[in-house]
């Protein structure tokens, strides 16, 4: 969130300690100093060179050679884009992150505004302790969940039957195991962690923007058109980006859930880490090299984002 | 600053007059607060229900189970290790970075965003590739310490020594920030100096200044990571490792009942580590409420 203010604040901090330091130290001395300065951040580099950036090095490489040969090629990337499974696993993909990342934004956005008009207290912070455990309540368990509430033997499946005649599995041709049981059972993690990355933008509006657009003659619509959605607009795309990512890399859940028989893009390569014959190697890294292009789409979208949010509300 | 902001909007929030949109957003908390509870109260009822009576005997097959406290057993050991590699190597590297060396802040900002574009399902995809198939260009990036790490003694590929490093990259995002966020409130420059001149040195600095004021942040990130660690189920899956997520997936697909009475004690565990931070941190003096929010964020 403060990712831009931030390192603009450390700078104006840091800068007259900096030039002290400077006058204190000859300049041959600073030459070690600076050595010595990298060396204490050398083990955490380390680390994150051998399990987080060669791991991804790895996947790029790969998805440009024959898994058999270990010649250059783009054929896996050819192989990927002719196959209408592949390309529509994709779509798939996107897909559910796009709508459940919607629907987050939304429902989500709305929400936050009431527990933000919330004037009891207690209940607002009961509310925001609920929205971090569900946010962070996902995977198996989540899956499971749902397969209680509205599987095919599911609590209000059930219920709905025996009370309402509604049988929603023959009658409604829902089901769990489909494309929009994924949406539903993913809304689940994606509007709680909405709520909480929302209230924090919605709660450094400043009253003044408020007074003064009443002052000057604005409606509360004109108000929300003219002045809080555009400033709160960065804030929410970023926040919908997030939403975005956090789904379209989700495995667990969708495993979970229908045990692979749901054709996207996380599960395929789940299958062929786990050595299923029918997959190339090299399918597989062109897949997660998909996903990887994907996904830094909407980070970047998302650190663009907060850098205007800071600019904005002068953090 | 964000604070004398929030003083100010108190009064100026109870005066507001009752706009047109105020009932429909309650209405909509209410229909999001409603579909947050639905599932779990569900599951609650499904998994304490078998046929028309209510009894606790599935709980009872569950805390027999031997395979149940083993898998259990396994994840805390994989947790704790997390978390403790995660603090040591992320704590003493924030501060030295916001003392020494801030021109790597953006490396670090970068390195703390890339688990985000890297999914834990890529990373292990990844991962099994580097250190189960030898490369040249990876061991020369890798200044020759894949092929010492994939080989005898060590044979790191789908080990829980892999599991625990991996652990630690998808936690990065949440534990880098809230210490990061800490580091920066306090005035760890100052702080610092003044401990160097009175002559303490530099651990001495970071464990008996610096740490006991970030403290809240640490035991946000160190909460996070254990109960995200407890629960993560790709990597462990990818890497054939048999902990407790594992044992719940395999179950449940059996037993549904069981799968909803393993759901609700799972609901319980990561409600004991979120309330945990929010009582930890939030309720000390000089927590910054709002910001820290934003860091109670677990990846899927």
């Amino acid at each position: 969130m403060q990712l831009g203010a931030a390192t603009g604040k450390t700078e104006s901090v840091t800068t007259p300690g900096q030039s002290s330091v400077k006058i204190r130290r000859p300049a041959g001395i600073n030459w070690s100093y600076s050595i010595i300065s990298w060396l204490g951040f050398v083990p955490f580099l380390l680390f994150c060179l051998l399990f987080e950036i060669l791991p991804a090095v790895m996947i790029i490489q790969n998805s440009f050679l024959d898994s058999n040969t270990g010649a250059l090629t783009s054929s896996n990337y050819q192989i990927m884009l002719s196959h209408l499974s592949y390309v529509h696993a994709f779509q798939t993909s996107i897909s559910l992150s796009v709508v459940t990342a919607l629907i987050g934004a939304f429902f989500g956005f709305f929400a936050t505004y009431g527990l933000y008009n919330l004037r009891t207290g207690w209940l607002r912070n009961l509310v925001i302790s609920f929205s971090s455990i569900a946010a962070n309540f996902a995977g198996v368990p989540l899956a499971f969940a749902f397969v209680s509430t509205v599987g095919v033997t599911g609590f209000i499946t059930v219920l709905l039957l025996r009370w309402f005649h509604i049988d929603l599995y023959n009658g409604l041709n829902f089901s769990l195991y489909t494309f929009w049981g994924l949406v539903l059972v993913y809304t689940y993690f994606q509007l709680p962690l909405m709520i909480l990355i929302t209230l924090p933008a919605l709660s450094a509006l400043r009253p003044e923007w408020r007074e003064a657009a009443t002052n000057l003659g604005a409606s509360n619509f004109i108000y929300w058109r003219r002045v809080a959605l555009p400033i709160l607009l960065p804030s929410l795309i970023a926040a919908t980006m997030l939403l975005f990512a956090n789904s379209f890399g989700a495995y667990a859940t969708a495993y979970a859930l229908a045990q692979g028989s749901i054709n996207i893009v996380p599960i395929l390569i789940g299958f062929v880490v786990n050595g299923n014959v029918s997959l190339d190697p090299g399918l597989g890294n062109a897949l997660a090299m998909g996903m990887i292009v994907v996904l830094l789409i909407a980070v970047s979208l998302y650190t663009v984002m907060l850098r205007r949010v800071s600019k904005w509300q002068g953090r | 600053m964000a604070q004398a902001v929030r003083e100010i909007n108190l009064p100026v929030r109870k005066d507001r007059p009752k706009g047109q949109g105020l009932g429909v957003d309650k209405i909509f908390l209410t229909l999001v607060l409603l579909f947050l509870i639905v599932p779990l109260g569900a599951t609650l009822i499904f998994g304490l229900s078998s046929g028309n009576s209510i009894n606790f005997n599935t709980f009872q097959s569950v805390f027999t189970d031997h395979d149940f406290s083993q898998t259990l057993l396994l994840s805390l050991g994989l947790a704790l290790a997390s978390t403790i590699l995660a603090i040591l190597l992320i704590t003493p590297t924030a501060y030295w970075v916001q003392l020494r060396l801030p021109r790597a802040r953006p490396l670090m900002d970068f390195l703390a965003l890339v688990p985000f574009a890297v999914p834990a399902i890529v990373m292990a995809f990844g991962l099994v590739e580097v250190y189960g198939t030898g490369n040249t260009l990876i061991n020369i990036l890798s200044f020759g310490l894949v092929p010492v790490l994939s080989n005898e003694p060590f044979n790191v590929v789908n080990t829980p020594q892999l599991l625990v490093c991996a652990y630690v990259i998808i936690s990065l995002p949440f534990v880098y920030r809230p210490i990061d966020n800490n580091l920066r409130a306090i005035n760890t420059k100052v702080l610092s100096e003044a401990a160097y001149s009175l002559g303490s040195g530099w651990w001495r600095t970071f464990l008996t200044i610096i740490l006991p004021n970030i403290l809240p942040g640490v035991i946000s990130a160190a909460l996070l990571t254990f109960s995200t660690v407890m629960g993560e189920f790709t990597l462990a899956s990818l890497f054939s490792i048999y902990t407790f997520p594992i044992y719940l997936n395999v179950t449940g697909q059996n037993d549904a009942h069981k799968a909803a009475s393993l759901t609700i004690l799972s609901f319980f565990l990561t409600m004991i580590f979120v309330l945990g931070i929010i009582l930890l941190v939030r309720i000390r003096p000089g927590s910054r409420g709002n910001e820290d929010r934003l860091d109670i964020v677990a990846a899927k």
